[in-house]
């Protein structure tokens, strides 16, 4: 089976103080370099820490990865990289497929839009296209079971509502990669409240995973920690 | 939103190092049975997946900007711009109105100050009508720059949780207030039919011009949108930019008035091209000097280069400086 994803030495570096001083004002900024000409000490004002550390691994066609580690162990961050929202310091990956991540449910919902609105531009933000968002929509109404209150903003909602309409958007998506950060807990947990809701959301998932894995592709890392290896 | 989270058994801290290295598991779900039918289904995916190769590297010095992408981007930008305009006058009492008030009103104050008290030049014009001609792509320009500059910090979760090219933002940034612009059109048909004034045949080219006012804000709504991933003052410094290049616009008065060589210096501010142009089309006035609205071109040009390097130099260090 072809190879679907190779990870060549990720490495990722965070400055800390670099971190901290970003929300600092441009005054803050113009102080410091002013100081550092005066003094002329080129000594770094940062820690520096590597979050990822030569990380390397090959994925085939139908594997499933997860990755687990305690807090701060890189999870999030090797994440980060693979779905391109931040770049690595070093190394390289290749993603052959359609990469589909989530790293949380609702990612762009905005409260004072419609649940009908959200959807769609929930799913625009996934990666979907309109005519497959206009396919899929009565199947994600009927999965999150809100179906009268789809012309009401999103900000009325309780919020087990508004997690089972972001649940039901994601769990739509069909990438054939899919990248998950911590997703399908966070999808648990907001509908534990409503035990039918919470096995239906589970089974569908699941069965699509399956075929999912199956047919193409998919590597969920259900992120649990370290990426370190 | 809750956030429950599941408790998980504890483990000790391995020892050394905050990093730790726990393990991973691997699991390869079983090969499907592979008929002659699956088979071929699965080359033909295959075929067509070697086409979407993703790879990820260390930013690059200077990046170029991928229009292949953004093309392929392109439904994104239309819901980024469409939601910005379907919450914009949610729960206003007058709703869209606003688009038309916020100009009209202006256009009677510049008349009153400017126009009464002042009497500052209107290109032989009734001053009402050649300031609200003006105000028209001058409110779209400065409501583009600062919606362009702030949509970056008020898009955070987006940027820090999904990839997209940034660039998008900025983008739907300048494309939103187009509305409002066309709104408010109506009340300047309006007028120009109350003070008979006509057009004359530059019409045809005041898209054009409109066009030079979005790029120019873009520009320079890509350039400060940046800035302000790293340093929060931008929100401060627009209301002051856009007031003082108001007054370098020829907004409340006409150009034509002044001496040719300030004309000249005016003429680096894209915007003074582009409020000559649209008057020149909808009033009639005198058209904006060729030499001139190059001038304007080519500093419109500078702004979006400079605006753009500056723009994706930055954007690998947004989702972690944000």
């Amino acid at each position: 089976m072809a190879t679907a994803i190779t990870v060549e030495g990720l490495s990722k570096r965070y400055r800390i103080g670099e971190l901290q001083s970003a929300y600092g004002t441009l005054r803050d900024s113009l102080a410091a370099a002013g100081h550092r000409l005066v003094r002329r000490d080129h000594e770094r004002h940062y820690q520096e820490i590597w979050a990822l550390r030569d990380v390397s691994f090959e994925l085939a066609d139908g594997d499933v990865l997860g990755v687990i580690g305690r807090n701060g162990a890189g999870k999030s961050t090797l994440l980060k990289v693979l779905t391109r929202i931040t770049t690595p310091t070093e190394g390289r990956a290749e993603i052959r497929g359609r990469v589909g991540s989530l790293l949380e449910v609702g990612t762009g919902f905005h409260p004072e839009l419609t649940g009908r609105e959200n959807v769609y531009l929930n799913g625009s933000v996934l990666g979907m296209k309109r005519r497959e968002i206009d396919r899929k929509y009565p199947d994600i109404v009927e999965f999150a079971e809100i179906e009268t209150f789809m012309d009401t903003p999103v900000k009325r909602y309780s919020s087990g509502m508004y997690v089972r309409l972001a649940f039901a958007v994601a769990a739509h998506l069909e990438p054939e990669i899919l990248l998950v950060d911590e997703v399908l807990s966070v999808g648990d947990a907001g509908v534990r409240r409503d035990r039918d809701v919470h096995g239906h959301a589970r089974q569908a998932v699941l069965e699509r995973d399956v075929r999912a894995a199956r047919v193409r592709r998919r590597r969920p890392p259900r992120a649990r920690d370290p990426a370190r290896r | 939103m809750p956030v429950i989270r599941r408790s998980w058994p504890a483990r000790s801290p391995p020892p050394g190092g905050p990093v730790a290295s726990i393990g991973a598991v691997t699991q390869t779900a079983e090969s499907p049975p592979a008929p002659g039918a699956e088979a071929a289904h699965d080359e033909q995916i295959s075929r067509g997946l070697a086409a979407r190769v993703t790879v990820i590297r260390p930013a690059p010095r200077w990046p170029h900007l991928d229009v292949r992408e953004l093309w392929h981007y392109r439904e994104l930008l239309g819901r980024l711009a469409w939601r910005d305009v379907a919450v914009r006058y949610k729960q206003t009492s007058i709703g869209v109105a606003w688009a038309i008030l916020q100009p009209f009103l202006m256009m009677v104050v510049f008349t009153i100050v400017f126009g009464k008290f002042a009497s500052f030049p209107s290109k032989g014009v009734p001053y009402p009508i050649f300031s609200y001609s003006a105000l028209l792509p001058w409110i779209y320009f400065a409501s583009a720059v600062s919606l362009s500059s702030a949509s970056l910090v008020s898009n955070r979760p987006l940027v820090t949780k999904i990839y997209f090219p940034r660039v998008l933002l900025p983008l739907a940034g300048v494309t939103v207030p187009i509305v409002d612009f066309l709104l408010a059109l109506v009340v300047l048909f309006g007028m120009m039919v109350w003070f008979d004034v006509w057009p004359s045949a530059g019409i045809v080219l005041a898209p054009v011009f409109l066009l030079m006012a979005l790029v120019t804000a873009l520009g320079v709504g890509l350039f400060l949108s940046a800035i302000n991933v790293r340093y929060r003052d931008v929100p401060y410094v627009i209301p002051f930019l856009m007031q003082v290049w108001l007054y370098f616009s020829g907004v409340v008065y006409a150009l034509e008035d002044l001496a040719e060589w300030q004309q000249w210096v005016l003429a680096l501010n894209p915007m003074t091209a582009v409020i000559n142009g649209f008057q020149w089309g909808v009033l009639g006035t005198e058209p904006p000097g060729l030499g001139k609205t190059m001038v304007s071109a080519a500093a419109m040009a500078a702004m979006l280069i400079v605006g753009l390097s500056y723009f994706r130099r930055s954007e690998p260090g947004f989702a972690d400086t944000i």
